[in-house]
């Protein structure tokens, strides 16, 4: 293939080229883009310009710095005069940890439950694909929308309603490779060597299939910020007076045509943050598969 | 091959009676209806009679057989709003739903499918990486999101194109353009994905090196074996044609089965939201067993089931 007689031909290259080879431009824009975003998180007491529920009545629905507004209120105010920057700041913590925690309660469940089926096959693998037929076959937007009205709507039961929200995924995508790895020759080899189950599936398996999870990681992790926003954009989510990026962007829906900033900015951080686990995402796929080099 | 289509099948009824089952327990559990749909203040009588007619009154596990059994015939309850039958009101709504959802999915595929392909043989290429951030941008931007940007560029500035509402051809436009989009990104991103995969596999050597063309190699080796996982994720979106579009639905105010659903939910009408969710989950059912026939129809090794580690 062409790219194969590329790489094997003799070309000398600098220390730069090769640099960026490895780490391109893109993707330390996006890592530093994350960075910035997990920074934000951690120091958002101390970043907000304001509290976020401050109100300034003398300036509301003042416009934000770029559409010709003041540096009092850089990303401008909402319709209560609270500052849009302050409440941006708060929501990208509010979404960054309800993602966070979704995602890796996900993995972690589901990858298990896939081991679980692809190992023991039969009854226990009918009860786990029968699981995740029920998971696939209800909208989860629906499940959540019940349990949340059953249960009335604290921010731990969200948390972990968004780890639920994937699970059948990373369960799926473990059962089949697990099974079809279980009847390539490395499995067998090391289990002919009398290697337990445990040590194959997390030794030997997980790496083999951990790009796949990762590209899936990298997936939902968008996804669930996506699937929180959502929900706090139909009102069914994060509640006033806390704020996440989708609560803005649907109390910024009101304000469409007279203050489309208020939904802009939240937009605009949702847009570049799932974009920028996308392109790392890519990027660490290219690094971690082996195969493909 | 029968009985594996028969237990496929059997499996799914019991999926259905499972969803059943959990909004049967959920939707009892989240509150008594006839203080739901009563007024406060409304006489006592009234409650026990409402009580009465709607079998609330009775032990559960009789209601929960009652319900059942009814859904077997069809029977999904009357909506406890208009009184009309629950399964009529979802039926009146889903052509409005699929009017939007189907070319949506023609799009998807027809646009997904070809670019992720094209995208794994010029890998790297800048045509790929070109493909690659627009599709990974289509898929980051939220459904309301881009509606929302949408609604602001063609109806607000240009006023090319009705915001919402559902009168004219014009009005599903942007609803079509904002579900098509984000599911065009997702399959271009997997096909990519399983093409450059299958790419790597050592077969995939084995027939460069016994001279076939490459064009050979694409159609007969490769985009057979990369059609699997495809498949799977396209499976997942044809489940998704009936309730796929609750966030776009109610940002455009059409009048499909996703805004049916987020208002009966508001409104607690317990039978068309029962109703809702039993059609929707067979619809996914029904795609599931699809993909699994698809799938074993394009994937020989899924035919034969044996115990792991068994040679």
């Amino acid at each position: 293939m062409a790219t194969a007689a590329v790489s094997l031909a003799p070309v000398q290259k600098t220390a730069h080229a090769r640099f960026f080879e490895a780490w391109p431009p893109l993707t330390i824009a996006a890592l530093a883009w994350i960075a910035g975003m997990v920074a934000t998180a951690l120091a958002a007491d101390v970043l907000a310009p304001y509290p976020f529920t401050a109100l300034d009545l003398k300036a509301r629905l003042a416009p934000a710095v770029l559409l010709g507004g003041s540096w009092a209120h850089p990303f401008g105010t909402d319709e209560l005069g609270r500052d849009v920057l302050s409440r941006l700041i708060m929501s990208i913590r509010m979404s960054l940890l309800i993602a966070f925690f979704g995602t890796m309660i996900a993995a972690v469940l589901g990858t298990t439950i896939g081991f679980v089926a692809a190992h023991f096959r039969r009854v226990v693998e009918a009860v786990v694909l029968m699981l995740i037929d029920f998971q696939a076959s209800m909208p989860f937007l629906i499940i959540a929308l019940s349990v949340l009205a059953f249960m009335g709507n604290s921010l731990s039961l969200f948390v972990v309603l968004m780890g639920f929200h994937s699970w059948e995924r990373y369960a799926r995508i473990t059962r089949g490779l697990t099974i079809s790895a279980n009847e390539q020759g490395y499995a067998s080899a090391v289990r002919q060597l009398g290697a337990s189950s445990l040590r194959i599936y997390g030794l030997h398996v997980l790496p083999n299939i951990a790009s796949t999870l990762i590209v899936s990681m990298t997936l939902t992790f968008p996804e669930t910020i996506l699937l929180e926003s959502g929900l706090s954009f139909l009102g069914l989510g994060v509640q006033p007076p806390l704020t996440s990026l989708g609560n803005m962007v649907g109390y910024g829906r009101e304000y469409l045509t007279r203050a489309p900033w208020i939904m802009l900015a939240p937009s605009a951080v949702i847009v570049l943050t799932t974009l920028s686990i996308s392109i790392v995402g890519d990027w660490l796929r290219d690094r971690l598969d082996p195969t493909l080099r | 091959m029968m009985r594996y289509l028969a237990g496929r099948v059997l499996r799914g009824l019991f999926t259905i009676l499972l969803v059943m089952t959990f909004a049967f327990v959920v939707l009892r559990l989240s509150g008594d209806p006839a203080l739901l749909i009563m007024t406060v203040d409304a006489p006592p009588e009234a409650i026990a009679a409402f009580r009465t007619s709607w079998g609330l009154d009775r032990p559960l596990w009789d209601q929960y057989v009652t319900y059942v059994l009814r859904a077997a015939i069809g029977d999904l309850g009357n909506s406890m709003r208009d009184g009309r039958p629950a399964i009529e009101l979802v039926l009146d709504r889903v052509p409005a739903t699929l009017a939007i959802t189907i070319p949506a999915f023609l799009l998807k595929i027809g646009i997904g499918v070809p670019a992720g392909i094209y995208a794994a043989l010029h890998r790297n290429s800048l045509a790929d990486r070109l493909t690659m951030l627009v599709s990974v941008a289509g898929f980051t931007v939220p459904s309301f999101v881009l509606a929302l940007v949408l609604v602001l560029v063609f109806s607000v500035k240009l006023g090319w194109l009705p915001s919402s509402g559902s009168e004219t051809l014009a009005h599903a436009i942007l609803p079509i353009v904002t579900l098509g989009t984000a599911g065009a990104a997702v399959i271009a991103r997997f096909t990519r994905s399983a093409m450059l995969e299958v790419l790597g596999q050592p077969y995939i050597r084995a027939a460069s090196a016994k001279g076939l063309t490459w064009r050979r190699v694409v159609t007969d080796h490769a985009l057979p074996n990369a059609a699997i996982p495809t498949t799977t994720i396209i499976g997942f979106m044809i489940g998704a044609l009936i309730a796929g579009a609750v966030v776009v639905e109610s940002v455009f105010a059409w009048p499909g089965v996703g805004r049916l659903l987020v208002v009966a939910v508001a409104n607690r009408d317990l039978a068309v939201v029962q109703a809702l969710l039993i059609i929707i989950a067979a619809t996914m059912v029904a795609a599931n067993i699809l993909v699994d026939l698809v799938y074993g129809w394009i994937d020989p090794r899924m035919r034969t089931r044996h115990p792991a580690g068994a040679q």
